[in-house]
């Protein structure tokens, strides 16, 4: 545990994110609509940031374009004081389905993201072993994604994020789909793996608990149009207990700011 | 072997004994329906002159080659209209004509072109094999799922890492499938090109001869042979997709 806290996340050099005046909007039945309004977000590297809100606020949305995969909005995605295009190996991204390819073993679907590395192979099956350590799936690497649970397909794909060494790591809703269960040991997973790796985390989860759980910082967005309300410092040490108070006493009043209006 | 695997076994015995009592039934019934100890004389006879043999060998050989013909021209025409708009604009309404046309109604256009030899019926066989192939390639592709396009994005796959990666194989149920239809295909017409351009070897072919030569009894050892060659090369396919397919859920 000592070895675990002392490992702190700050010590990360890069991952710093910069977001500045975003904003973005579809067309919907010809009609704009207003998705992301003026987001501004400074991230440190290393830190494990959460985002929640309603459904419809954009976190979603943010993530897509952080990562690459949208890029019409205006303003600015800055990682590392560079200007952010497209895909990159330095962002890597968990959906909520873990999107492991069925045809491909949990071997080869980790190790298809360093395909286009040039290391030598004994160096790609290193790291890809590594990471199939580090989420607990070792003996499993011949399997094929329809063979796994659940939780096990997501531990897989936060393997084949993580394979890369990103600067920065996008969660989007990464236990949403489990069991109470399942997500539970996965969350105390996730801290684990992120104070090990220390690269900067950003996780949009609906699960306020999880978000208090995790974050050093918890962002409340707003909906129509999606906006941050609110920017939440929790300053408790990690590994964290579940039941400290401060969390508690942040939850109750997340709750009561997100849904009893 | 169990009682269940034999069930498959019911009508074929059936039919045979219904075969069987009307060849016995008067003259006419003995001609068209020849008795089965004929028929079995035939197939000794056949075997052993080495007429089956040669004449399976050269329409399984057409079939194959047609077939992986139309295989590899389908994948390549299907994967090119699925992946690039201007070339499906370009192709697909002719495409899509001339599928219209039976294989059978072919035939004299491509006898005057081509002749009645060999390189009009391998013609014919992969003309057959292709279609199913494009048509279901394409599908298949067009129907990979956005999120495993996306997720190879975001693992910086290149154009053609994405196609040999990610689209062929998401696409491969659907292409297995094709070949299914496309082996079956490819087998009818091999045969049938024998009976409009006979020439040369072939099951068709000596079908044709025993047809002149009233030899019904060598006929029927042909249509046995047909069937058989048919669901030997189809269950081998399935096989061999099961094994390609390994990795999906089994349902």
């Amino acid at each position: 545990m000592n070895a675990i806290a002392h490992a702190l996340p700050t010590t990360a050099t890069h991952g710093a994110l910069s977001i500045r005046g975003l904003s973005k909007s579809y067309a919907l039945k010809g009609k704009p609509m207003q998705v992301l309004k003026d987001i501004e977000l400074n991230i440190q590297p290393g830190e494990f940031v959460s985002i929640v809100g309603a459904s419809g606020c954009g976190k979603s949305t943010l993530l897509r374009l952080i990562v690459g995969l949208d890029q019409a909005y205006q303003g600015q995605i800055l990682l590392d004081q560079q200007p952010v295009h497209g895909p990159g190996l330095e962002r890597g991204i968990v959906f909520q389905d873990h999107r492991l390819f069925p045809w491909m073993t949990l071997q080869q679907n980790i190790a298809l993201a360093l395909k286009n590395h040039t290391m030598p192979a004994t160096h790609k099956d290193r790291l890809v072993a590594e990471h199939i350590a580090l989420v607990g799936l070792s003996g499993y690497e011949q399997a094929y994604p329809h063979q796994l649970s659940g939780g096990m397909a997501q531990r897989a794909a936060i393997a084949r994020a993580l394979v890369n060494k990103p600067k920065v790591l996008l969660l989007d809703e990464p236990l949403g789909a489990l069991d109470a269960l399942t997500r539970v040991r996965l969350q105390q997973e996730l801290q684990r793996i992120w104070v090990q790796e220390r690269c900067t985390v950003i996780m949009v989860t609906h699960d306020i608990e999880e978000a208090l759980y995790l974050g050093d910082r918890v962002i409340v967005m707003d909906a129509h149009p999606g906006r941050i309300r609110e920017d939440l410092r929790i300053d408790l040490p990690h590994p964290r207990e579940r039941d400290s108070t401060v969390l508690q006493a942040y939850k109750q009043r997340l709750l009561g700011e997100l849904v009893g209006h | 072997m169990n009682l269940k695997s034999l069930r498959g076994l019911v009508l074929p015995l059936l039919l045979l004994g219904a075969w069987e009592y009307a060849s016995r039934q008067d003259a006419a019934g003995a001609y068209a329906f020849v008795p089965l100890a004929q028929v079995g004389a035939a197939w000794v006879e056949v075997l052993g002159s080495g007429e089956l043999l040669v004449n399976l060998w050269a329409s399984l050989l057409r079939t194959c080659t047609g077939l992986a013909l139309g295989i590899v021209g389908g994948i390549g025409l299907g994967a090119l209209m699925a992946l690039s708009a201007p070339a499906n604009r370009l192709i697909a309404p002719l495409f899509h004509a001339l599928r219209q046309v039976p294989m059978l109604g072919w035939i004299p256009l491509i006898a005057l072109c081509f002749g009645n030899g060999e390189s009009a019926k391998l013609l014919i066989v992969s003309l057959a094999a292709l279609y199913p192939m494009v048509l279901n390639t394409f599908e298949s592709l067009r129907q990979v799922e956005g999120q495993h396009r996306e997720a190879a994005r975001v693992l910086m796959l290149s154009r053609a890492q994405q196609l040999r990666l990610i689209l062929l194989p998401a696409a491969l149920p659907g292409i297995a499938a094709g070949v299914l239809q496309a082996l079956a295909f490819a087998w009818v017409t091999s045969v049938g090109s024998e009976l409009f351009l006979s020439s040369g070897a072939g099951l068709g072919s000596l079908m044709m001869n025993a047809e002149a030569g009233a030899r019904m009894e060598i006929i029927v050892v042909c249509v046995l042979c047909i069937g058989l060659c048919g669901y030997l090369m189809s269950w081998l396919c399935t096989l061999l997709s099961r094994r390609l397919l390994r990795w999906r859920p089994t349902r």
